[in-house]
């Protein structure tokens, strides 16, 4: 069954690619950070510092698996494998290559919306279960901070789907051919990307977790791997956002001479290291403004951009 | 060959079986690996080194539900503007002008609840 | 003693003189209060900074703090202090009115520039003064002090527990016969249960609806710059109300400056404000100096203000780093420290040291300036301002940051100066006030520089004040460089700490001196002298009481932070957690310095 065997091909390499990208970010995040701060970051185990994953799987799992007396159990547990699972669902719909992807789905970009945004039940069910106050905090601060970017993360969407007539992501791929939608959809660009780094839980929302404030937020119980799952989760996290922006706004796969899948590789990463780059760059905001942000001003925006470009579609 | 559509839900269900495997196994091997120690001192919540006082429960501010409303209605409506965005070119210009009213007499609503301060936490 | 009698005559008219309070008006507001209170008995006492001082009855001492406070021209709004002191094995005491405890009250007219001092004598069985909570809020923890140190009851005060020591403590440590070593204490053991025992007597409110939560913020909490506990009842993330606790850093500092000599207590002075370096230094050696009548030669003085300047610079650098971070912004706390450590190479290369130079010495400072020192701090004078530049755009132009900080945790002049609040503090809050130019100290009336203010009071302003006053602080330290003088870079005469070496196998005179220096230690005129200074935090002055030994008889440290962390919960009630911890990082308290 050649069939079932490409299927697996595709799982395996979905999954094991964004985890790999995720384990290569923590260390490329804070060898960057480093070098946009004066310091080295970490640079001793291997060549440059390359191995410092292994060394922190190792040191994670040779910690102490810790699960709080006072905590609920099984949701304790439970909820970094939710984060874990609902973020590598999402890569389910995310084309690589042309006809390389596990699900080519008609609604696909619908069901990366519907899966990435479970992951606030991790976070919050974490803060909830951890029955802890400063992980109390962060999990409220998930849960509101929901309120503040969904509403207009899947609107600012809506623009590209109508210039590609689908949510079929290869199908808005291959829309792309003449021109990337980052142009003509610059605005819905830009609001996705912030809605997106309010759905990772990265500076300048990472409220749930804000070190400063509320010492690590919703998982301050955690240790060893289950922690290393959150950490390991936001990375996926932010590998998905920027694979997604490459599909939507930038052509996806599409790109001279080379394969495809490294046009995407490449395009995925420049946008991995510009959300790095936010983190070094801004202060947190207080999540009553991430609120009032997004209902004052990125949702009459992304409505606007929807009629604007509805007409400007019609009129074409 | 199995029809599309069960294909589709076998290939998920491999993606998630296969993602919960992986976040089994890791918690499984940490939980093989990890040295164990007990400590009363360690089976207390984190408050700043201090024993905490009250419960880590709180009840969620009203004004959060109200938004949460807010929300779903806006969600909903999202649901609307969605299959009328992919179907644009084919309805025409009566689309672009119902979709139009459509989301006028829902700023109405939006402006009525901005004024009413639901939008400023405090 | 002739050492003594010499030092006195020798400089008695030079500390008189540094006193920019003046004498004339000095006594002015004594005779005020006798016109005043005919009935009251006002024993006036001589003291070697100039500030008026008298005793009063336990009777009449509210009556007329009160008058003091709201009746004058140019009433004393300012509790600048106020602390207990031990009478009984004092030995100098002619003129005073007979005690076993004093309690002194040092007030602060911003109207006048002028200080008063008010001296309670208690005596007897009852140790007792009445609280002036009523008349400024910030006697509160004062009185908890004074409790809590010396076991004087304050009666009507609000909540009277100890605030430094722990609540299961023995005695109170500041009284005479308390020992000041662990070694004259027999073993320290924990009382049974102490972990509940000492909770429990710091709960919040009781007064709390379901709806609410009491949250521990601190001690162990990266956002609040050192152990200190500050236990929050929130509605959501709303603050109801805010106690902070402190005590977590407390050292003694005060009774160990009655075991060291004058001299060798100076390196326990670094450790009060930890980021201070040698301006903790400055106030200390400033009031053993009017007490000894030492004349610093000019060298010395510009040097001293040379370095008082660039540690004002790295304090307010590890403040406006740690203040970005704690808004979240993670970059330009290792910008700013980065910096601070290029300072810090300059300072190595003067004093030896780092952040502990303890390198004022009384009548100079340790060692003349090492070759090349011009060019390294003129490398820095060029280096700092693009930097600060930079952090401009990064921090004080980012909207993020004005949308956290302007109108967070506002105070205005008026009940800012009720709180005895000082320093960039006070200036944010519109109020040009800076004892460098009001009363200068030090040489301090012969540079130019501006007094930066804001307007509001909030944290972006004290933000913004301070990051001006770095670069006044360059323009001074450029002067200095420009206009060091040549000349001894300490002082000649016997009091000065270490003694010169130059003259002392010459004669004999010089020789017994440095021997007593060297092995005893300079013995100080009997008197009492402060020297208040401008450090990086705020208003910071040793109030000295030399009983004529070699150690203080009574060390009290003024700090600024102590009255500015205690007026936290002013600034952070309805606000939310992410506030308080902006305006934890905007009023630049260390908590060696509200500790000692």
């Amino acid at each position: 069954m050649p069939d079932t065997a490409w299927h697996i091909i595709e799982v395996v390499v979905m999954l094991l690619l964004p985890l790999l990208m995720a384990g290569g970010l923590t260390v490329v995040e804070r060898r960057l950070l480093g070098q946009l701060q004066d310091r080295y970051g970490p640079n001793r185990v291997g060549v440059m510092g390359e191995m410092q994953v292994l060394a922190d799987a190792v040191k994670l799992l040779g910690k102490e698996d810790w699960i709080p007396p006072f905590a609920d159990r099984p949701v304790f547990v439970a909820a970094p494998a939710i984060i874990l699972m609902s973020v590598l669902a999402s890569f389910a719909v995310i084309p690589l290559t042309s006809g390389f992807a596990v699900a080519d789905l008609n609604v696909g970009l619908l069901f990366f919306l519907a899966m990435s945004s479970l992951g606030v039940y991790s976070v919050a069910l974490a803060g909830w279960s951890s029955r802890s106050k400063y992980p109390l905090l962060g999990g409220l601060r998930a849960a509101a901070q929901l309120l503040g970017y969904e509403v207009f993360m899947g609107m600012s969407l809506l623009g590209v789907v109508m210039m590609a007539g689908s949510f079929d992501l290869s199908t808005i791929v291959e829309g792309q051919r003449g021109l990337w939608y980052v142009g003509p959809q610059f605005v819905g660009f830009v609001v996705f990307f912030i809605a997106g780094l309010a759905e990772t839980r990265r500076t300048p929302f990472d409220l749930p977790e804000a070190e400063s404030e509320l010492v690590a937020g919703y998982h301050a119980e955690y240790s060893a791997m289950k922690f290393g799952i959150f950490y390991v989760g936001e990375y996926l996290g932010i590998t998905l956002v920027s694979a997604l922006m490459t599909v939507l706004f930038f052509g996806g796969w599409l790109g001279p001479i080379l394969p495809g899948w490294t046009w995407f590789l490449l395009k995925t990463s420049i946008l991995i290291l510009v959300v790095i780059v936010v983190r070094a760059a801004l202060p947190r905001v207080r999540y009553d403004q991430l609120m009032s942000f997004g209902w004052k001003v990125m949702l009459p925006l992304t409505l606007i951009n929807l009629l604007v470009t509805a007409a400007v579609i019609l009129a074409t | 060959m199995v029809s599309p559509t069960i294909d589709l839900v076998i290939e998920f269900a491999l993606m998630l079986a296969i993602g919960a495997a992986m976040a089994i196994l890791f918690l499984f091997i940490s939980h093989l690996l990890a040295p164990k120690s007990k400590n009363p001192n360690k089976d207390q919540p984190y408050e700043c080194g201090v024993v905490p006082e009250s419960d880590a429960r709180a009840p969620m501010n009203v004004h959060y539900y109200l938004v949460a409303v807010l929300f779903v209605l806006f969600d909903l409506e999202a649901v609307f503007i969605y299959p009328w965005a992919i179907s644009l070119r084919e309805l025409g210009t009566s689309a672009l002008v119902e979709m139009f009213v459509f989301i006028v007499i829902l700023l109405v609503g939006y402006f009525y609840a901005w004024k009413k301060g639901v939008f400023e936490w405090e | 003693m002739g050492l003594t009698l010499s030092a006195a005559a020798g400089g008695a008219t030079h500390a008189a003189g540094a006193g920019a309070a003046g004498t004339g008006a000095v006594t002015g507001i004594l005779t005020e209060l006798e016109q005043q209170f005919p009935g009251v008995d006002f024993v006036r006492q001589e003291t070697k900074d100039g500030i008026p001082t008298a005793w009063i009855g336990r009777e009449a001492l509210v009556p007329v703090l009160r008058h003091l406070e709201r009746g004058v021209d140019g009433p004393f709004r300012t509790l600048y202090d106020l602390a207990g002191m031990d009478e009984r094995v004092r030995a100098n005491r002619d003129g005073l009115p007979a005690a076993d405890f004093s309690v002194v009250y040092h007030l602060r007219s911003y109207d006048r520039n002028a200080d008063v001092r008010l001296k309670v004598p208690l005596a007897g069985d009852r140790v007792s003064v009445p609280t002036v909570t009523g008349l400024w809020p910030s006697a509160d923890w004062y009185e908890r002090e004074l409790w809590d140190m010396f076991g004087i009851g304050v009666d009507g005060h609000p909540d009277l527990r100890r605030i430094l020591m722990p609540p299961w403590w023995e005695g109170h440590p500041l009284r005479k016969d308390h020992p000041d070593r662990a070694t004259e204490m027999g073993t320290f053991q924990l009382p049974p249960d102490d972990d509940l025992l000492y909770q429990e007597a710091l709960e919040a409110d009781p007064a709390q609806d379901a709806r609410t939560v009491v949250l521990n913020v601190g001690p162990q909490h990266p956002g609040t710059h050192g152990p200190v506990r500050i236990i929050l009842t929130l509605r959501d993330e709303l603050i109801v109300d805010a106690v902070p606790d402190i005590g977590f850093h407390h050292r003694g500092a005060e009774k160990i400056g009655e075991r060291q000599t004058w001299h060798t207590y100076i390196p326990y002075t670094d450790r009060v404000d930890y980021l201070g370096g040698v301006l903790n230094n400055l106030p200390y050696v400033l009031s053993v100096e009017r007490l000894a009548g030492t004349e610093v030669p000019p060298r010395a003085q510009v040097i001293r203000v040379m370095l008082a300047e660039l540690f004002r610079i790295s304090s307010h650098l590890v403040f406006y780093g740690t203040f970005a971070q704690d808004l979240g912004a993670m970059t330009p706390v290792f910008y700013t420290f980065e910096d601070r450590e290029r300072l810090m190479a300059i300072i190595e290369a003067i004093t030896g040291g780092r952040m502990h130079p303890s390198w004022f010495r009384i009548g100079g400072v340790s060692q003349d300036l090492p070759a090349g020192w011009e060019q390294m701090v003129r490398d820095f004078l060029d280096y700092l301002p693009p930097r600060l530049r930079e952090y401009d755009r990064l921090v004080m132009q980012s909207r993020v940051v004005k949308a956290r900080t302007v109108g967070i945790g506002e105070i205005d002049k008026d009940t800012a100066i009720d709180r005895g609040i000082t320093g960039p503090n006070l200036r944010a809050c519109g109020f040009e006030w800076d004892l460098r130019k009001k009363r200068p100290y030090s040489g301090y009336d012969r540079f130019e520089f501006d007094i930066p203010t804001a307007a509001r009071g909030d944290c972006y302003g004290r933000v913004a004040v301070r990051v001006e006053e770095i670069r006044q602080s360059l323009r001074i330290i450029r002067q200095c460089v420009d206009q060091m003088p040549s000349g001894p870079h300490k002082s000649e005469q016997p009091l000065a700490a270490p003694p010169s070496h130059d003259r002392m196998l010459h004669d004999i005179e010089t020789l017994i001196d440095h021997f007593l220096g060297v092995s005893w230690g300079p013995v100080v005129p009997p008197g009492e002298a402060i020297c208040p200074t401008e450090s990086s935090k705020g208003d910071y002055g040793y109030y000295l009481v030399s009983d004529g030994n070699v150690t203080s008889y009574r060390t009290r440290i003024r700090t600024p932070s102590f009255p500015h962390l205690q007026a936290l919960p002013l600034l952070c009630r309805g606000l939310e957690v992410p506030d308080l911890i902006a305006i934890l990082g905007s009023i630049d308290f260390v908590m060696g310095d509200v500790d000692r």
